[in-house]
């Protein structure tokens, strides 16, 4: 069943108009990864989806138009973004940063707890640091963070931009594997925009190419990796 | 950690040092009207005005990092909201506090609509103009019925009389002498008044969901944003409440001096300045800071005020300041500022929070004790 889809969406920067009509679709439970170069406009995708950036088109999320709604509403709506880069607050301590992330809850403080207390179980490294200042974490630790933080909301599609940046080899394994579980075992839905072609293709239900603010190819990942041309000019591979 | 002194958060010493500072905080509160001079009095009333206007400030730069620069304007208001209520329609003088405070936070939400596109400079510029034209609009003639132009209005006070009554705790007045002219503590107690009430309303915001939502507006708005924190509406209500929470002390300024100008300091741009330089050197983003620097500023300002005169100066340092023929006090507060910018970025508070570090170590609440005891799904699934 599709939970998301943008029919002809645009957005851009002012007068720089960035993407210039892109279809996009996620099903529930899937994982879709949009791949593409610097500057394509992956990230001014996920900012248009999220409703931080004017955009124009057909956007739906679970049947409901939310092309004119804003980002507050989206959130509650149930999507959740990852920004690209170290998105954390800084000054706010590592648990606050989590208190932050359920900010359009409302079942209550205990509930909220209850889930900071899972995602601490899930990051013990972040456990050790719970009352530390965000901005004292290591790059990979704010990026755990950051997806953590997303996560208290209890989206039902999260938007993850680059969530492998700066982040060492071992580290993306267990983060790429975290997201497919979450993905497994409990149904969350997830648009993945990544740099590492090859190791987000693994986990892939479907991928699309963007090039300059226009989608080239999409399909399954076994379709997008089979074919050679599109493997040997983008993928890198 | 081998550091001396091991406090655990919440545990019973720390909270005995809380209770401590507290009941010094009320013993000091309590000897300045009653056994303090005349000018000691004035000194403290007039730092607690600058108090709570830096406060107000520290809420929105400080913790949601919005400048202003206006808020000369908004203490004006309250200035001018007080004396044209009390000389114009006869209001009784305290009646205009929350007149002064509603009609702050409007003026406020306003000024947020242009902040709600422009940050940093550009915002500083927009208030900038704000507090440059608050003077000027006080003067504009087609409104000199209201506010009597450049001349301002006097008789816009408390008017005490030999009626009015001594108030006897256990037949101590902790009120001082409200009977003859000595009217000072009263309004020492309004400010510590105005003081506790912007502390409180501060302190809730700060501690609570909101809170959260400004720090992370202030540190990165984009993410705050996307995790649904509507930017338009919490810049809105900030401002507004800054706004509203500047005007208090505005408010006791005409009801203490009973005459209003639109040019004294705190009017002019240089009053926005002195809110701010104050909340800096105290520790912006922190909710004593304020209060810290008001203080310093103050002590400062009234100990040099006679400075101008070269035979007033202690010897000591009186080859310091001679050549100069006016008062020092906001250079010394200048020079202090920058010093304290290179050693102490966080101002006042900054620097004790510093030195206790050296000697304190306070321990957190292990995991999984917080206050809010989970229930439930607290176990993963894997
Ligand atoms: N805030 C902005 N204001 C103006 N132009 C922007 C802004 N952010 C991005 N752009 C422009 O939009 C285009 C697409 O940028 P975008 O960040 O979406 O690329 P990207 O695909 O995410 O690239 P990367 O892989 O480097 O993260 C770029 O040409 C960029 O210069
Ligand atoms: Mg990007």
């Amino acid at each position: 069943m599709t939970l998301f889809s943008a029919r002809g969406l645009t957005a851009g920067y002012g007068p720089l108009k960035v993407l210039e009509g892109i279809d996009l679709e996620v099903n529930e439970g899937e994982i879709v990864v949009m791949l593409g170069a610097n500057g394509a406009g992956k990230t001014t995708t996920m900012r248009a989806i999220s409703g931080v950036i004017a955009r124009h088109g057909e956007i739906t999320f679970d049947g409901h138009n939310i092309q004119k709604v804003g980002p507050d509403a989206i959130v509650r709506a149930g999507i959740a973004q990852v920004p690209q880069g170290r998105g954390t607050f800084p000054e706010l301590s590592v648990e606050d940063n989590l208190r932050a992330g359920a900010y359009v809850r409302r079942d209550g403080s205990g509930a909220v707890q209850a889930d900071i207390d899972k995602w601490f179980e899930l990051f013990p490294r972040l456990a050790e640091r719970r009352s530390q200042r965000a901005g004292s974490l290591s790059g990979g630790e704010q990026q755990m963070l950051a997806i953590a933080r997303a996560l208290m909301s209890r989206p039902r599609l999260l938007l993850c931009d680059e969530p492998s940046m700066g982040l060492a080899p071992m580290i993306t394994q267990e983060l790429f594997q975290m997201i497919e579980r979450l993905n497994r075992d409990e149904g969350l839905s997830v648009l993945l925009v990544e740099q590492n072609a090859n190791l987000a293709m693994h986990m892939a239900s479907r991928v699309y190419l963007l090039e300059t603010g226009r989608i080239v190819a999409s399909g399954t990942a076994a379709e997008i990796g089979a074919d050679d041309t599109i493997r040997k000019a983008y993928l890198g591979f | 950690m081998s550091l001396p002194i091991h406090l655990r958060s919440g545990g019973l010493p720390s909270w005995a040092i809380r209770v401590g500072a507290a009941g010094a905080l009320v013993a000091v509160l309590l000897w300045i009207p009653t056994h303090g001079s005349d000018s000691l009095i004035d000194t403290c009333t007039t730092a607690t005005m600058l108090m709570a206007a830096a406060m107000s400030l520290n809420l929105l730069l400080g913790f949601t990092g919005q400048i202003s620069l206006g808020h000369s304007a908004f203490f004006g208001i309250g200035v001018y909201t007080t004396a044209i209520g009390v000389t114009r329609w006869g209001w009784s003088p305290f009646v205009t506090l929350p007149v002064a405070f509603a009609v702050a936070f409007v003026v406020g939400v306003l000024v947020s609509l242009p902040a709600l596109r422009i940050k940093g400079v550009y915002l500083a510029l927009v208030t900038l103009a704000l507090g440059l034209v608050f003077p000027a609009f006080v003067k504009w003639p087609k409104i000199e019925w209201l506010t009597n132009g450049s001349r301002g209005l006097d008789k816009t006070g408390f008017k005490f009389n030999k009626a009015n009554p001594t108030y006897e705790l256990f037949g101590w007045n902790p009120w001082g002498n409200l009977r003859g002219q000595n009217v000072k503590p009263f309004y020492f107690w309004v400010g510590v008044s105005i003081v506790a009430l912007v502390y409180l309303v501060c302190r809730g915001i700060v501690k609570s969901r909101m809170g959260r939502s400004l720090v992370a507006i202030r540190d990165n708005s984009t993410a705050a944003a996307v995790m649904g924190v509507n930017l338009a509406v919490t810049k809105g209500i900030v401002f507004g409440l800054s706004a509203a929470m500047c005007a208090l002390p505005g408010s006791l300024s005409a009801i203490r001096t009973g005459t209003v100008t639109p040019d004294s300091a705190l009017l002019t741009v240089a009053g926005s300045i002195t809110f701010l330089v104050i909340m800096v050197v105290g520790g912006s983003g922190s909710l004593w800071g304020p209060v810290l620097g008001a203080v310093v500023y103050q002590f400062i300002i009234e100990r040099t005020s006679d400075w101008s005169d070269p035979n007033n100066i202690p010897g000591a340092v009186r080859p310091l300041f001679s050549w100069s023929d006016v008062a020092p006090g906001s250079g010394i507060f200048a020079l202090a500022l920058i010093l304290l910018m290179f050693f102490a970025p966080f101002g006042i508070v900054g620097l004790w929070h510093k030195a206790v570090a050296t000697v304190v170590a306070v321990v957190p609440r292990p995991a999984g004790t917080a206050s809010v005891v989970p229930q439930e799904t607290a176990q993963p699934e894997s």
